[in-house]
């Protein structure tokens, strides 16, 4: 039993990363309307300058809050130079635009950093916590805390502000937001800004786990997909949650079916995510469209 | 005497290559509820879309004697513009509180101030949207969605409110009922009505004035005195009305 429980915590340590990371893809989809397959990339670049400050000397919480800062900057960049150009083409073209920018980002970060991991230092610390017969770091102890905290902060943003509010009525209907004086640019701007700096987070969260390398968020980025499927793209707690299963599931089951270890075992959480959607469409957590006919 | 809140003068629209309006004239006076009449594809949604900056158009648009033609549609909102779209523009996924409060949002910063009073008006003349304020938008009614539009275009302190069609889709009870609201509305809210609508009849029960179009251009304009026996209109809407041969007259 103890066993078991230890398998649940190690799923927990990638569990959180992909959680983190599909938080920011329901951010975006929930601010603007699109899935931007590019957000891995993001959160990568985050870690990249996050480490470059580290190596300059900037205190390590300052780093962060710094990287957040440059990635809010940069998301709402992308919207006003290129995603804005798309506005009023169709979904098709905004997910081409998505992959663009994967592939772009990661070739940009690959020529700058070139492709060899690197080291992460943990932002907290290298300890391990050990409880009845189990054990667990404190970097899944504070990325646990750390993805409570966002998530919470989300919610308050998204469920209690102004500012979310409006942000909610852009992505949803944007032409009626436009008729009560919301300017569709510039909160869609907001929309990639926030998602960019939650971004950083599941950058800051990963890194020091998977180490660092261009290419670290790539695989992660399906599995944060699975999970903000899993949970629902409309319900962000249901994306954390999502995470954090397919996350604990691939761990538990590469341990306990056998023929399925290592990378294999990621086939569990996706027949998971496919027999969800077969009885819930919009996923555990999600909302379909409440319209009357 | 004071500008009229609204008027306009040679306004052309068009949609790509097509023009939808071809030099449309409307003037609504200050307080006044103006009921712009026409038949399918006669050009008031057009005209509706062109004031509030949704259409690209060209000639003069005057909000309170100040220029607006040519602003983007949040800056004309901005100016003073409601705009009840047809279809309503309901956020279905946003509660209806949320909707309203997004009405809220949108008013001049001087009137902040007033705003919870201004939301117990509109549930005083929308009861129903009280009782369903923690409901999803998506799940209310046709009347009651239209209501909730309603509501929150007000609730922006417009100085000049654009309606279309708010009959689309609603029993003629309920129609009544919504258009008898019209009347108090404003006077309660100080604004002036641009009312497109289909419905003639029940449209010249509640207009001071009575503007009718017919491919794209104003075919006859006046106050709602004129159109009473319903004649006129019936011209215009059947085609027996011929614009040039009255100006030749």
């Amino acid at each position: 039993m103890t066993e078991f429980i230890q398998q649940i915590l190690d799923g927990l340590s990638t569990g959180l990363v992909y959680g983190v990371l599909a938080l920011a893809l329901c951010v975006v989809f929930q601010g603007t309307g699109m899935l931007n397959f590019s957000q891995g990339e993001l959160a990568t670049l985050s870690a990249y300058a996050t480490l470059m400050l580290l190596l300059a000397g900037v205190p390590y919480w300052l780093a962060i809050i710094l990287a957040m800062a440059l990635s809010a900057v940069l998301g709402a960049v992308i919207e006003r130079v290129v995603v804005r150009r798309l506005e009023r083409g169709s979904e098709v073209s905004l997910l081409t635009l998505g992959v663009a920018l994967l592939l772009g980002i990661n070739a940009i970060m690959a020529i700058v950093w070139t492709t060899d991991p690197r080291d992460f230092p943990s932002p907290f610390g290298q300890g391990i916590v050990a409880f009845a017969g189990l054990r667990m770091t404190y970097q899944q102890l504070g990325s646990l805390g750390l993805l409570l905290a966002v998530t919470l902060l989300t919610a308050l943003l998204f469920n209690k502000t102004s500012v979310g509010l409006r942000l909610r009525a852009v992505a949803q209907n944007p032409a009626s937001a436009t008729l009560l004086e919301l300017s569709q640019g510039r909160w869609l701007m907001a929309g990639w800004a926030i998602a960019g700096a939650v971004g950083a987070i599941a950058g800051v969260v990963a890194a020091p786990v998977l180490s660092l390398s261009p290419g670290m968020m790539t695989f992660p980025l399906l599995l944060a997909l699975a999970a903000a499927t899993l949970g629902g793209l409309t319900s962000r707690i249901g994306a954390v949650v999502g995470g954090v299963l397919v996350g604990v599931v691939t761990s538990v089951s590469g341990r306990y079916i056998p023929g399925l270890q290592g990378d294999l075992a990621i086939v569990v959480p996706f027949a998971v995510v496919a027999i969800v959607l077969v009885f819930r469409p919009a996923g555990l957590f999600g909302r379909e469209r409440t319209v009357r006919a | 005497m004071s500008a009229p809140t609204l008027e306009v003068r040679d306004l052309r629209a068009r949609y790509g290559s097509v023009e939808a309006l071809h030099g449309v004239d409307v003037t609504v006076g200050r307080g006044r509820l103006v009921a712009l009449l026409g038949g399918n594809g006669a050009g008031k949604t057009t005209l509706l879309r062109a004031v509030s900056g949704v259409v690209a158009q060209t000639g003069s648009i005057l909000l309170d004697g100040e220029p607006i033609g040519g602003r983007a549609a949040a800056a004309v909102a901005r100016a003073g513009v409601g705009h009840v779209p047809e279809g309503r523009g309901t956020f279905t996924d946003l509660t209806v509180a949320e909707n309203l409060r997004l009405g809220t949002l949108a008013r001049p910063r001087t009137l902040r101030g007033s705003a919870d009073a201004d939301l117990d008006l509109v549930y005083a003349t929308f009861p129903v949207l009280r009782e369903m304020r923690g409901r999803v938008a998506g799940l209310l009614s046709g009347g009651q969605q239209q209501m909730l539009a309603l509501g929150r275009a007000l609730l922006a302190r417009p100085r000049l409110l654009l309606i279309d069609e708010p009959s689309l889709g609603l029993a003629p009870m309920l129609t009544r009922e919504l258009f008898a609201t019209f009347d108090t509305v404003r006077a309660d809210w100080n604004t002036s009505i641009l009312l497109a609508e289909q419905n003639a009849s029940l449209s010249l029960s509640v207009a001071d004035d009575v503007v009718v179009m017919a491919g794209g251009r104003v075919a006859l304009a006046g106050p709602v005195e004129q159109f009473r026996d319903g004649s006129a209109i019936r011209d215009v809407y059947l085609g027996n009305h011929d614009p040039k041969a009255e100006a030749d007259r």
